[in-house]
């Protein structure tokens, strides 16, 4: 298509630059089938991995990853902030990007960014996001110095704080929209300073959102992305095959090879930061008294038990495997790729360890949700199986939702692990486990952290140089280690299937952002 | 009379009240709605934070009080997701859910009478044996895995997309999945013809018709097929509850966003306003719908006028 004559001249005399109104007319609508959407589109309210499918084209973080260079994403580059300084030991000092407007058409300033990551909002007594408290945790103030200068400042020096603003948090919402139509309006209709602008959105059918014009960065590619919502994966393919979408998610591992065999259809299957995992009940509430799994040895001997790698090869036919704990490849220089498990696989030390357990042959609940993560039923049979031989009796009890899982007694329990983060393994081992997570605070909680857990975890997060970081996280490590509150199964697996003409390549994150940075286009 | 009529009304009320308490009662027995609702990873206080807005933190017969009083008033309560009322986001998508029922409706039925006439006009043929065959084949055929199998072929085989977004974009987009919604009733709709017919052509009155020298196009136009449409009608009233459960698999399938999809989209994220909202729509929908139906017995039945089937 090219501008007709009439076109150019009007073009001209409203001063359009001639190259932007020749993309802006040759770029075509985007449709990408998902099998959810996330119901509230705050970015922190929406934390999930069907919400990051789209919050990254709406909104922007003060800080971005560079997963398009690097796909474990262990750069940080600059996003919504130029420029970010540490002016104190516990003060950082950010440089707000001049020129950017959110959708409405109001510019992006400091007093954005502060209320974004205000207490109000965040991490406050009541806050608006209580989901953002963990991300924030250390802040004690953030104020705007001036229209584009804002400054942060922690309860203790943290060198590694200013990653957090690549998290969810990092996303800069319009202040005074939020104020005026509240949070479950905004979680409607969000306006944010991406690429793109929200112009419909119905959490079980579809959102649209449009190319922003006035965007600051590079032209967006689309004139419009629609994320439709297609439950059943054989629709998505179909919808694929005959060209009603561009793009879809999540395809069952069972139909790789259809897909691949499918003309015009490219296959993309990647790992992720997210791990499928089971925690032992480590403790003793809510009538379960005389809990056998509290016993480490019998913990541990479990453990030892499973040659979890073989597994995991097996079913994810080697697209995935199963790392050493908290020995991520996305944690850059932490990240050990010899290092071996203290509890390894190791059938002979299992049963020594079975043999010094209390344990008397009672029947261990494992509860399990239904279908939530792929290949974890069949995974669970082939364990059950490997610790019958053993004279470990464990019952997989399949659960509906995760309200009915979190229900006492059960000895096992599943569930899933982001490490997407700051790129180091403090939310995993610290924030997931440390006083004040899940694993220690819920109803469904699972151990309490052991003393040496504790003296080291504080040590890691206060700590200013690297060495001293990573001995402590070694420590943290080994404490955990000894306590054998978990299993970790395997590094999740993403997968995409795209028609010909668009390569999209996220890296190891489960966000997806459809710019010119993560998508080429080719007839 | 009146007092039947009253009776039947008084009863539907009941049957009503029941369907709400019973749906009330079973969403918060599958699990603690807070936690359900709240993603897996969710910290205390957000949990905590859905259960004071969602009042589950009041105990359970002040909750069930407080959703029977809002009911009489006109208050079904609010999405707790996108903070909009039940109502609205259930009539928002009636129109499409209504669209692919009716379509359905009628698929089976024009297409199932008129397999059922030319079956029991070719009593014992081919035609007949091959229409019989079809009409099992419609009535068992499962149809989730019927519909993917047209939307699967419609993608292979010819390039076009049967799934969609509710708006009759393309024919094919609104006839795929009404055809497969309408199988079951088409089979049972030609089935019902053929046998009511069979049965009507055999009567003597169709003999004396015969004897009388009535020519044959009149005795069938004018005598026999208004006798057997009655069982046909009746047939009607009782395929709406086959095309409305039908509806929730067939919209999942061919992503129709109609009532179904927000209904399993209610379950799945245990929005329970809306939950209980279309699920005492749908018991609406059937209580009426069985209400008229006595009632037009009773116009035109006077022996139910006696009170004793009531």
């Amino acid at each position: 298509m090219t501008p007709t004559r009439s076109g150019v001249a009007i073009a001209l005399a409203l001063g359009v630059s001639l190259p932007s109104m020749v993309a802006a007319q040759e770029r075509s609508d985007f449709n990408f089938a998902v099998d959810n959407l996330w119901p509230n589109m705050d970015p922190v309210i929406g934390i999930s991995t069907t919400g990051g499918r789209v919050h990254s084209n709406v909104f922007e973080t003060l800080i971005q990853r560079n997963y398009f260079e690097d796909p474990d994403g262990n750069t940080l580059i600059p996003g919504l902030a130029t420029d970010w300084e540490r002016t104190s030991e516990t003060v950082w000092t950010l440089t707000i990007r001049e020129g950017v407007e959110f959708h409405n058409g109001d510019p992006m300033t400091a007093h954005d960014v502060a209320f974004s990551l205000s207490a109000e909002r965040l991490w406050g007594e009541d806050p608006i996001a209580p989901r953002g408290a963990s991300f924030a945790a250390g802040l004690v103030r953030v104020e705007a110095i001036d229209d584009y200068t804002v400054e942060l400042e922690t309860e203790f020096p943290d060198a590694s704080f200013i990653a957090r603003l690549t998290t969810p948090i990092g996303f800069v919402l319009p202040r005074d929209y939020y104020e005026e139509v509240g949070t479950e309006e905004f979680g409607q209709n969000p306006i944010g300073t991406g690429q793109y602008q929200v112009v419909e959105f119905d959490p079980s059918t579809r959102l649209v959102a449009e190319a922003y014009d006035n965007y600051w960065g590079s032209d967006p590619l689309f004139d419009s992305i629609t994320w439709s919502v297609v439950s059943e994966y054989s629709t998505r393919y179909a919808g694929l095959v005959s060209g009603e979408f561009d793009m879809i998610v999540s395809i069952p591992v069972d139909q790789f090879d259809v897909v691949e065999q499918t003309d015009d259809i490219d296959l993309l299957v990647g790992q992720v930061g997210n791990y499928p995992m089971f925690a032992f009940n480590t403790l003793d509430i809510d009538g379960m008294d005389d809990n056998p799994i509290m016993d480490a040895d019998l913990r541990k001997a479990m453990v030892m038990a499973i040659d979890m790698d073989g597994i995991a090869r097996a079913l994810w036919d080697d697209l995935t495997y199963t790392p050493t704990p908290f020995n991520f490849p996305e944690y850059g220089d932490y990240h050990d790729p010899d290092r071996e498990a203290t509890y390894g696989y190791d059938p002979e030390r299992a049963a020594e360890y079975l043999e010094q357990s209390g344990y008397d042959g009672e029947t261990l609940r494992w509860h399990v949700v239904r279908g939530f993560f792929p290949n974890y039923e069949t995974a669970a049979e082939f364990m059950v199986e490997e610790w019958a031989e053993m004279g470990i009796d464990v019952e997989i009890r399949i659960m509906d939702n995760f309200a009915l899982a979190y229900e006492r007694p059960f000895h096992l329990l599943n569930m899933s692990m982001s490490s997407e983060f700051t790129g180091d393994p403090y939310r995993p081992l610290w924030l997931d486990w440390g006083p004040g997570s899940n694993r220690v605070e819920a109803s469904h909680r699972t151990w309490v952290p052991t003393e040496d857990f504790l003296e080291a975890g504080q040590r890691f997060a206060r700590a200013q140089e690297f060495e001293d970081r990573y001995a402590a996280y070694r420590e943290l490590l080994a404490a955990w280690e000894d306590v054998t509150p978990a299993l970790y199964l395997w590094r999740n697996v993403q997968s995409f299937a795209m028609r010909d003409g668009i390569s999209f390549d996220p890296g190891s994150t489960q966000v997806t952002v459809f710019d010119d940075r993560y998508v080429t286009l080719h007839d | 009379m009146a007092r039947i009529v009253t009776l039947k009304i008084l009863r539907a009320v009941i049957t009503l009240l029941i369907a709400v308490s019973l749906v009330f009662f079973f969403i918060r027995l599958s699990g603690d709605p807070a936690l359900a609702l709240a993603p897996p990873d969710a910290p205390p206080a957000v949990v905590e934070e859905y259960r004071t807005r969602l009042g589950l933190d009041q105990p359970l017969l002040t909750q069930y009080l407080r959703y029977i009083g809002g009911m009489f008033q006109g208050d079904f309560g609010y999405s707790i997701h996108t903070g909009r009322s039940a109502q609205s986001l259930f009539f928002e998508r009636l129109p499409a859910t209504l669209l692919l029922g009716l379509t359905a409706l009628a698929i089976a039925l024009g297409l199932g009478v008129t397999l059922g006439l030319i079956a029991a006009l070719r009593h014992n043929s081919i035609i007949d044996r091959f229409v019989m065959g079809f009409s099992v084949f419609a009535f068992a055929m499962p149809n989730f895995f019927f519909g993917l199998l047209v939307v699967l072929s419609g993608a292979l085989f010819f390039g076009v997309f049967f799934g969609g977004s509710g708006a009759t974009r393309s024919f094919g987009q609104l006839l795929a999945p009404a055809a497969t919604l309408g199988l079951a009733a088409m089979g049972s709709f030609a089935r019902f013809t053929r046998s009511s017919l069979l049965e009507t052509l055999n009567k003597p009155f169709m003999t004396a018709l015969a004897v009388r020298g009535v020519p044959p196009r009149r005795r069938l136009l004018r005598h026999a097929i208004p006798n057997a449409a009655i069982p046909v009608v009746t047939m009607l009233g009782l395929s709406l509850g086959g095309i409305v459960a039908g509806a929730v698999v067939t919209e999942q399938v061919f992503s129709w966003p109609g009532i179904g999809r927000l209904l399993i989209r209610s379950v799945e994220t245990r929005d329970i306003a809306v939950l209980q909202f279309i699920v005492l729509m749908v018991a609406l929908t059937m209580t009426v719908t069985n209400l008229l139906v006595d009632l037009v017995y009773v116009i035109l039945d006077p022996r139910m006028r006696g009170g004793q089937n009531g």
